[in-house]
């Protein structure tokens, strides 16, 4: 018996100690959805049971290393006891009781994370090796980044390509593959403004690392104008930036456009051959092509080999690239990625 | 680590303890070949779902009876080994093995030439082929297997190696092909029968 | 020549040999052959990427180099010699079908035929077939017993041989060399994710490690518990052998090619996939992917025959008074493993068989475009991988089980529910597989279920544990190395297993999947369920085996390193993930604030690598030189420790009868089994 209450006490001290300790939603990322609230609650709540069952089988565990370590000289066996029905009934029982609620819970969440709401913003998400990208048909717009307007409800539609992908922005806390063949969906409410990132959760082969595109949660009214400029329809307010943005910044917005648009996935800045070939010293110099000919990547071929990539290949390479670039880049983009291309010598 | 000792086996297996052991071996496998059979007709339904290819009914009708009709006669040998009826043995068997190189003929000669999932015969290849060509390619090798086993079992018989008091690898082969009707016993309807006919006919 | 020297220069001309044939081979499957030794100018990064498969290459053929000159007529070297023409055969025969079908020459399909029939010159050259060639032609072929005639009886060991206790050993052994290989793998992708950014591994060679990394270590798992099961099983049921010996080594020899055609894959552009091998991206990888499925399907067919044998052998072979609850509870743990290795197997096999067929055949099963559907591959593949994991842990639990009680000096609490809880959890494990595919996009009419499903694997296994801590309770508890080993499995695997229902519940997984959480979970639990009880049992059976006791400290050292080390790593792993961090990424974004924790689980890992290699030499050293060890230094109940180390060739001089129970330490009088009293009686006491 007294073995009874010292192993309850110790069990019951340790728990309320790393209770008290630990915050396991804290271990999460910043929750940056509405569906993220009920996630890190059921998270939250996995790890309170898991750090009472944790210590429940090592606090006894460690009890019995001490109390019942066997004594110099002693060659004696233990107490006789070898069953206890009542007992296994119990610890069978408890158990499945936990885990039938928890995953009670776990349904109710689903049911919460993947509810239907009746404004919602439907973006079509295409995903490639190795690149993504983003469509508006509500808009008719695409992009290379995902942006979105905070506190209302993007329907996504995830298509693959090629291979599987998976859609995966940690501060949202959901996660849904691309599938080859088949159309996929998943619903996200961002709720904090901010810049994250989607990662590409499933292998998908030599690039699948560098698999990153940019996703902003905006204002309504600044998601509202980001429509309007990649429509084209934007018009400055009165006294609004004056003079239009200077080289420098042009070559900043090609190379941040460079990265988010995937393209650093298989082109290297230091000469190395990835998937593509490397853009050290691109501009100018002269390609030999899979044709046979050669040509000089002057802008116009750059250009070219930007928004029609097949039609000209690069000798030593294949057919990889993304042809949807023409697509999803504003011609004003394109310039800038084709002057950030120029200053890499 | 093992000690050399020569001696020979502590309590030697019985004969009949052997034969216990081989046959609940022999069954256990065939459990295990289960599941690669359901693995295979779950993704068949899986991919067509309520549909099939349109197949040559009367071809398909034959290779079933052939396989049927060589399971009763490998039933028929392994009696007449246990009667010691080496004539009648080896004569059933000899049937079974014609029926089952048949079947081979039939599935692999005439259903892959003929089948309008062909592309030779200006049919669809698309995923109509690949399942019929992957069930009946699976089951074929296994009709394969089973025709060379008993190929050398009827070698042994004819050499005169079974017997009334020793038939079990008679049992074995014929186990083993019923076996494998009976894998032919579910492919065939989920072949030929099953689902709606998609596709150009005969 | 003496033999160090015929060695010697076996090694140097297969080494050399490797090398060159593997240039041949790259340019046969259309790899630039020069450009594959960059300069070291051109950096670390392409020299590095473009030596480690020559370098593989080198040591492999240098490895067939060195059996050779050890002695050409050991089986492993007559094997792999085998294995070579097997390869040239299969080019062969797949080219003139090619031919005959008015196909010209294609790379694929002939390293797909070579490497479909290597496996078969393999079995041939050792002279695993040739007993049952010769009853196709009606000869008689006695059993054999004892080293081949003639021949030193180490020789035993290097070739196909019909003892359990030496097929035994013959599989732990090679487990022990791959966990190696695959432990290696480990500490050079582990160095690459050190720091952020690239440091010297290509995408494609990190892609690469990890699979093979994560198909290794499980092929390893899958040796050792062969090595366990047979050695030990025969000796616990009191049987002079398992039930069909030459198919037991059989199926042992079966592995050694299949792991060869697995590292082969390197050589061909390795495999980008993981070792789950999604379609479609492993129909689209390159030619090394074959390389691994076949290696796989091979290796599957293995567990399938050992398997049954081992059941055969536990429902036939018992000793007369064994009924099924009263076999020692590993023996339980081995059934029902088995049972799941005889029939899950075959999916694993089927799916890779399907993408080989898709790749060399241009089938469509995963390819929408011809009306297949890329998520069947994923129900075939779990349909045998989660059953897997249960593969990997029951054996090792079931050693937890039996060595508590030993260590405890009293009963195994709730013996039957113990045994009962693992045939539960065989089980159950059948109907969980889609836990795996919730972000897949599966409805959730068929992942609801399975939620419900996989976290009723919780109960079962929870029996597991609160029985060990009944067990513990009140005993006598000392703690030689393998305690040790015990009682820090239990640890690993509740961190393992705890982690297991958030997985499984479904709204938490979504943010978890493919994280590093995940990597972390199945770490803790294939380390707590396998490797911490795989090196218990290896250290409690030790003095039996080699009839020599280990060095304790050593053990302790090993221990300690294995146990801090494996316990910073894998929590470490888990909460990257949970912020963020991704599985199988060559190289991670420094916005994540994970860099200080990867470079705390390399050296984790680092410490880990350490901890093991001291085992080995333990195990090693000791075998040669360590002290003489008693019969039964633990005082265990168990048969096998009542007759001499090591074991005879055939085990018990005579039969024996059970006539009590396996753990009743504690009640004075009671005896398990009876020996005839030449052989030493039962004693509960320990000797020392
Ligand atoms: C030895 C191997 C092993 C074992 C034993 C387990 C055990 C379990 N695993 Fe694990 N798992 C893997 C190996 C293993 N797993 C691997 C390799 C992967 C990744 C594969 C890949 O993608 O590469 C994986 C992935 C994996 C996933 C998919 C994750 C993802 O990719 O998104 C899931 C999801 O449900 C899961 C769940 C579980 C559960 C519920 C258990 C349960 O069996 C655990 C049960 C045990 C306990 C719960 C602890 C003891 C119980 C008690 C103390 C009783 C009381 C408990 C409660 C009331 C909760 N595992
Ligand atoms: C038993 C299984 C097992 C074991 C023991 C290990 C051991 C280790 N694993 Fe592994 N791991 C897997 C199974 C295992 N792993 C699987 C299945 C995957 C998934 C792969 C995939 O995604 O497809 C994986 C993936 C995986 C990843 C994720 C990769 C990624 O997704 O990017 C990482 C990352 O850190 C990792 C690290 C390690 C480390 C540091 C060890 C260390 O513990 C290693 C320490 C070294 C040893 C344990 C061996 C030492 C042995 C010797 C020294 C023997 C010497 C003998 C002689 C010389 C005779 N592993
Ligand atoms: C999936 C890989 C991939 C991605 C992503 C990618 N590329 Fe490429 N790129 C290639 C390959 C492969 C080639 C060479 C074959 C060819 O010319 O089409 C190439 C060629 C080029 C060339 C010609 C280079 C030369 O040396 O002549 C330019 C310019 C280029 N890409 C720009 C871009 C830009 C800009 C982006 C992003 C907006 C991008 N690429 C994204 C793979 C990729
Ligand atoms: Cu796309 Cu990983
Ligand atoms: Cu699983």
């Amino acid at each position: 018996m007294k073995h009874f209450i010292n192993v309850i006490l110790l069990v019951l001290a340790l728990t309320a100690l790393l209770l008290f300790l630990t915050d396991p939603p804290a271990w999460m990322p910043l929750a940056a959805s509405a569906e993220a609230g009920p996630v890190d609650w059921l998270f939250g709540l996995h790890m309170d049971v898991i750090i009472f069952l944790y210590v429940l089988v090592n606090g006894v565990l460690l009890y019995a290393v001490v109390a019942f370590r066997r004594k110099p000289g002693d060659t004696g066996d233990g107490a006789y006891f070898h069953s206890n029905t009542r007992l296994e009934i119990l610890w069978t029982v408890l158990p499945l009781a936990v885990v039938l609620y928890f995953s009670y819970l776990g349904l109710g969440v689903l049911r919460q994370t993947t509810a239907a709401a009746a404004d919602e913003l439907e973006v079509i998400v295409t995903a490639r090796q190795w690149s993504w990208s983003f469509e508006y048909p509500d808009y008719g717009i695409a992009a290379g980044e995902l942006n979105l307007p905070a506190g209302r409800k993007a329907h996504l539609v995830l298509r693959a390509e090629d291979v599987i992908h998976s859609f995966w922005v940690p501060e949202f806390r959901l996660k849904q593959d691309t599938v080859p063949g088949q159309e996929k969906y998943l619903r996200i409410t961002p709720t904090e403004v901010g810049a994250y990132k989607v990662r590409c959760a499933e292998l998908c082969g030599t690039g699948h690392a560098a698999m990153l595109a940019p996703v902003n949660v905006l204002p309504p009214a600044e998601f509202d104008i980001w429509v309007q400029k990649r429509l084209g329809t934007y018009v400055e307010p009165e006294g609004g930036a004056g003079e239009g943005p200077g080289e420098e910044d042009i070559v900043a917005l090609g190379q941040q456009l460079a990265q988010a648009n995937g393209c650093i996935a298989c082109h290297s800045l230091d000469g190395s051959k990835l998937v593509g070939p490397s853009w050290k010293g691109v501009f100018g110099r002269t390609e030999a092509l899979e044709d046979g000919s050669s040509i000089t990547a002057d802008e116009a071929y750059l250009r070219t080999a930007i928004i029609d990539p097949g039609s000209q290949i690069v000798a030593g390479f294949a057919n990889l690239m993304p042809a949807n670039y023409g697509d999803t880049l504003l011609p004003s983009e394109i310039d800038a990625i084709i002057a950030y291309l120029k200053t890499l010598e | 680590m093992t000690a050399e000792a020569h001696t020979p086996p502590a309590g030697g297996i019985s004969p009949a303890k052997r034969l216990q052991m081989n046959r609940l071996g022999l069954w256990l496998f065939l459990l295990s070949e289960t599941f690669l059979f359901g693995g295979i007709l779950a993704a068949r339904f899986y991919l067509w779902g309520a549909t099939r290819p349109h197949l040559d009914q009367i071809l398909g009708l034959s290779v079933t009876a052939m396989l049927l009709v060589s399971s009763f006669f490998i039933n028929r040998a392994e009696v007449a080994i246990k009667h010691d009826d080496r004539i009648e043995f080896l004569r059933s068997t000899g049937i079974t093995i014609l029926l089952g190189l048949l079947f081979l003929v039939g599935v692999v000669g005439l259903e892959w030439r003929t089948a309008p999932v062909n592309p030779a015969t200006g049919g669809e290849f698309g995923i109509y082929g690949d399942v019929l060509f992957f069930m009946t390619g699976m089951h074929a090798f296994h009709v394969l297997t089973g025709v060379i086993l008993l190929g050398v079992v009827a070698y042994l018989g004819y050499k005169g190696h079974f017997h009334a008091r020793n038939f079990y690898g008679v049992e074995a082969a014929a186990i083993y092909w019923h076996f494998v009707d009976l894998v032919w016993v579910f492919f065939y309807p989920a072949l030929y029968l099953m689902g709606v006919a998609v596709g150009p006919g005969h | 020549m003496s033999r160090t020297s015929r060695m010697f220069l076996g090694f140097v001309v297969g080494f050399v040999a490797g090398a060159v044939l593997l240039t041949v081979m790259r340019a046969l499957v259309g790899l630039s052959p020069l450009a594959a030794i960059p300069a070291l100018s051109a950096g670390f990064t392409p020299f590095f990427n473009a030596l480690a498969p020559l370098l593989s290459a080198g040591l492999l053929l240098g490895a067939v180099g060195l059996m050779l000159g050890l002695d050409p007529a050991l089986g492993l070297a007559r094997g792999l010699v085998g294995m070579a023409i097997g390869f040239v055969l299969g080019i062969l025969l797949t080219h003139f079908v090619r031919l005959g079908l008015g196909l010209g020459w294609d790379a694929e399909s002939a390293w797909v035929g070579g490497a479909s029939l290597a496996p078969i010159g393999f079995l041939l050259g050792v002279g695993a077939l040739s007993d049952w060639l010769k009853w196709t032609r009606g000869m008689h072929t006695p059993e054999q017993h004892g080293p081949p005639a003639g021949r030193p009886a180490w020789t035993r060991y290097f070739g196909f041989d019909q003892n359990h206790k030496v097929i035994g050993v013959q599989y732990t052994v090679t487990g022990i060399l791959i966990m190696g290989v695959g432990g290696t793998l480990a500490m050079i992708f582990r160095t690459e994710l050190a720091a952020v950014g690239r440091q010297f591994l290509s995408p494609d060679a990190f892609n690469t490690y990890i699979s093979l990394h994560g198909i290794i270590m499980i092929a390893s798992i899958l040796l050792g518990i062969g090595g366990l099961a047979n050695y030990l099983v025969p000796l616990m049921l009191g049987a002079s052998d398992m039930a069909f010996p030459r198919l037991n080594g059989f199926a042992f020899w079966l592995t050694v090619p299949s792991a060869i055609l697995i590292i082969m894959a390197i050589f061909f552009g390795g495999w980008d996939t993981g070792w789950t091998g999604y379609a479609p991206l492993s129909v689209r990888g390159p030619i090394g992917i074959n390389f691994f499925m076949i290696g796989m399907f091979y290796f599957g067919f293995s567990s399938i025959l050992g398997s049954l044998n081992l059941i055969v052998t536990t429902l036939k072979m018992r000793a007369p008074g064994m009924n099924l609850f009263r076999m020692p509870i590993f023996v339980w743990a081995i059934l029902s493993t088995s049972l799941i290795q005889l029939t899950a197997t075959q999916f694993i096999g089927l799916s890779f068989l399907m993408v080989v067929l898709e790749r060399n055949l241009q089938m469509g099963f995963f390819n929408p475009a011809e009306g297949g559907n890329v998520i069947l591959f994923q129900h075939l593949f779990w349909f045998y991988s989660h059953p897997a994991v249960y593969i990997f842990i029951l054996p090792g639990l079931g050693i937890i089980s039996e060595l508590l009680p030993v260590f405890s000096r009293k009963p195994l609490f709730g013996y039957k529910w113990i045994a009962l809880s693992s045939m539960a959890i065989a089980l159950m494990g059948f109907l969980v597989w889609g836990h795996h595919m919730f972000a897949a996009g599966i409805e959730d009419a068929l992942r609801v279920p399975f939620m419900y499903s996989t976290m009723l694997v919780a109960v079962p296994t929870g029996v597991k544990f609160f029985s060990w801590l009944g067990t513990v309770w009140r005993g006598k508890l000392f703690f030689p190395t393998p305690m040790l080993f015990v009682l820090a499995a239990i640890a690993v695997f509740l961190i393992g297993g705890l982690t297991g229902p958030p997985l499984a519940t479904i709204s938490t997984d979504l943010h978890l999947h493919d994280s590093y959480f995940v990597v972390g979970h199945f770490h803790a639990t294939m380390f707590g369920g396998f490797v911490f009880p795989f090196f218990a049992a290896l250290y409690f059976w030790f003095p039996k085996i080699t009839g020599r006791m280990y060095n304790e400290r050593l053990g302790q050292i090993h221990w300690a390193l294995q146990t801090v080390g494996f316990y910073t790593m894998s929590l470490t792993m888990a909460r990257a993930g949970l912020l963020g961090m991704r599985r199988r990424i060559v190289d991670y974004d420094p916005a994540l604030g994970v860099e200080g924790m990867q470079l705390i689980v390399t050296i984790a890992g680092y410490i880990i690598f350490l901890g093991v290699l001291i085992g080995v030499y333990n195990l090693w050293i000791s075998a040669k030189r360590g002290q003489v060890a008693a019969i039964n230094p633990w005082g265990s109940r168990s048969p096998e420790w009542q007759i001499p180390s090591p074991i005879p060739e055939h085990n018990y001089a005579e039969p024996f009868e059970v006539v009590g129970d396996p753990y009743d330490y504690g009640l004075p009088g009671s005896v398990y089994v009876n020996m005839s009293p030449s052989r030493g009686a039962a004693a509960s006491t320990p000797a020392h």
